[in-house]
């Protein structure tokens, strides 16, 4: 069986992902179960609380944003997951501690997979990446960030089933993205506004709502009836159709908004760093069956 | 046992499937007005019963409940806090937050035990975060109609379709609004919509009435929980812990039964 198991899943870019990911393995017949600590994912795609994650011998595990040292903690993820929550910088330090320690690998039997889907929010240097027999990255750019010397493949995630709707509105501008400073939001929603756009829909998993209060809601005021704010919508269909524009600041070549606003005809502004063409979803899938040896 | 996080996620399934149901919420200002005792919400004072105190209030807060003059309003709540019905959710004060004496005060004034009894604070402290994160979201998926004080600012929230404002001591000064409410749901055949409230006690008697009256859409107390995004004051302990990062335990507070 297929258990992806991740740190968090709650409505943001690399649950989404792995959400997908699932569902692909399920709708072409390979058991998967999507594990993790939150609840958004649980009715997204077979799926389960961290607490039903047992591995067991033949077992395929794909683990997301789990930073292990060791085997055994694999059998022990949500004491280890709300140990990493509660994180501290004396935690840190014993992190780095054990990450020098030589652990013996003891997981037998069970094809151990680490999926990146983050670059500096989970440096994988960090943890004791040797554990797994491979690692998995979205993009190129990806691998060239955490340089790290152990046998890996590329594979980007898969889409979101989206089409282009018959009517669209005009000049209202959508910002997609975790509401945090990284990802810098208030820049693209002045950039929507300085290109002439009438209003600005926020679309976005509010990880610190301390930097919503100090830089976006001095825009709302700035910018009076102008900006809103939606939260991360599951349907994302409807947030495409609630869009004329989408605009970004950052960089994030792994990230599929590129390619929705291709599927929704919705027009990109922000930095288009991916290289190349897209793959089909038969085409992704078939470098997952391969190196997962399906 | 009761389990405050799994009360909140019961709601918000109900929300996210669009079953139509009604959250009530009976805090410590409606509870002394239940229990008959003088309420008075002034410039940064309350007074309840001979007691005064310092208290966070300012204008839009305002309230002033006198049991003589004001019975007939006392009553209305009596009838929203003693209404059962399908999916009609009771948010009381918790022995953690008044006491074990009021609390078991609230339990016997209601009479028998009720089912959708759950906690009034269901959408604040420890459950805060995952109103904003995961429940508010989900408003986007309905034509929502705002009920609050008419200093509020709601462009913010991109899926409220109508409001109805209110003034300071709603309770008394707005109470023909519920009439102009029903008119407007039955004139314009208003069927699966979510209602909200920021109105203090006028929230108790509107929700309970229309939902009585047409149980074909939701209402929701949501208290001060949206302020952050209708340029209303941070001045709730839970709100400056969220949006300011203000040290404190109620973002941690998890309520009990």
């Amino acid at each position: 069986m297929i258990k992806i198991v991740s740190g968090l899943s709650v409505p943001v870019g690399s649950t989404v992902a792995l959400v997908n990911l699932c569902n692909q393995f399920n709708d072409r017949g390979h058991n998967c179960v999507l594990y993790g600590p939150d609840k958004w994912h649980l009715d997204k795609c077979r799926a389960a609380a961290i607490f039903d994650f047992h591995p067991e011998n033949g077992d395929i595990v794909i683990v997301h944003n789990i930073k292990l040292f060791s085997s055994a903690e694999l059998y022990k993820l949500p004491e280890k997951i709300e140990q990493l929550r509660q994180q501290t910088r004396l935690g840190s330090l014993k992190d780095m501690i054990f990450k020098s320690v030589p652990r013996p690998r003891e997981h037998a039997g069970i094809k151990l997979i680490l999926s990146c889907q983050e670059n500096d929010l989970f440096p994988i240097r960090q943890l004791r990446y040797a554990l797994f027999d491979k690692i998995h990255f979205a993009d190129f750019s990806q691998a060239s960030y955490h340089r790290i010397a152990q046998d890996h493949f590329i594979c980007p995630n898969f889409s979101n089933r989206l089409i282009t709707s018959e009517r669209k509105p005009d000049r209202i501008a959508g910002v997609i993205g975790s509401i945090r400073k990284k990802n810098q939001i208030e820049l693209s929603v002045e950039n929507a506004f300085a290109d002439g756009m009438e209003s600005v829909i926020i679309y976005g998993y509010l990880s610190d709502p301390i930097y919503y209060y100090s830089r976006i809601q001095p825009l709302a005021k700035k910018y009076p009836g102008r900006i809103r704010y939606a939260g991360f919508i599951d349907d994302r269909q409807k947030m495409y159709d609630s869009i004329s524009d989408v605009y970004r600041a950052v960089a994030k070549s792994w990230s599929l908004i590129r390619r929705e606003c291709r599927l929704t005809n919705t027009r990109y502004h922000g930095p288009d760093p991916s290289k190349g063409g897209s793959m089909t979803d038969d085409q992704i899938f078939a470098v997952w069956k391969d190196q997962l040896g399906l | 046992m009761k389990n405050f996080e799994d009360d909140f996620y019961r709601l918000l399934h109900l929300l996210k499937t669009g079953e139509p149901f009604a959250f009530n919420r009976f805090s410590d200002g409606e509870l002394y007005m239940l229990q008959n005792k003088e309420v008075i919400l002034g410039d940064h004072m309350v007074k309840i019963g001979d007691r005064v105190e310092k208290g966070p209030y300012h204008e839009e807060d305002f309230k002033r409940f006198h049991p003589e003059e004001h019975a007939f309003y006392r009553d209305r709540l009596i009838d929203a806090f003693r209404f059962t019905k399908n999916n009609y959710f009771k948010g009381l004060s918790c022995r953690c937050c008044v006491g074990e004496e009021n609390f078991s005060w609230q339990l016997e004034f209601h009479g028998e035990y009720d089912e959708n009894f759950t906690w009034a604070n269901l959408l604040v402290n420890g459950n805060y975060p995952k109103f904003i994160r995961e429940m508010y979201p989900v408003f986007n998926d309905y034509k929502t109609v705002f009920i609050c004080n008419r200093k509020n600012d709601l462009s913010v929230m991109p899926f409220v379709v109508k409001d109805f404002r209110v003034g300071y001591n709603a309770m008394v000064n707005d109470y023909g609004l519920i009439e102009v409410i029903k008119n407007w749901i039955d004139e314009n055949k208003v069927e699966g919509h979510l209602f909200l409230f920021s109105a203090s006690a006028f929230s108790k008697m509107a929700i309970y009435q229309l939902y009585e009256h047409c149980d074909r859409n939701t209402y929701m107390d949501v208290g001060t929980t949206l302020n952050p995004f209708m340029n209303m004051r941070l001045d709730r302990t839970y709100l400056k812990s969220f949006w300011l990062g203000a040290k404190g335990e109620d973002l941690k507070k998890i309520c009990i039964w």
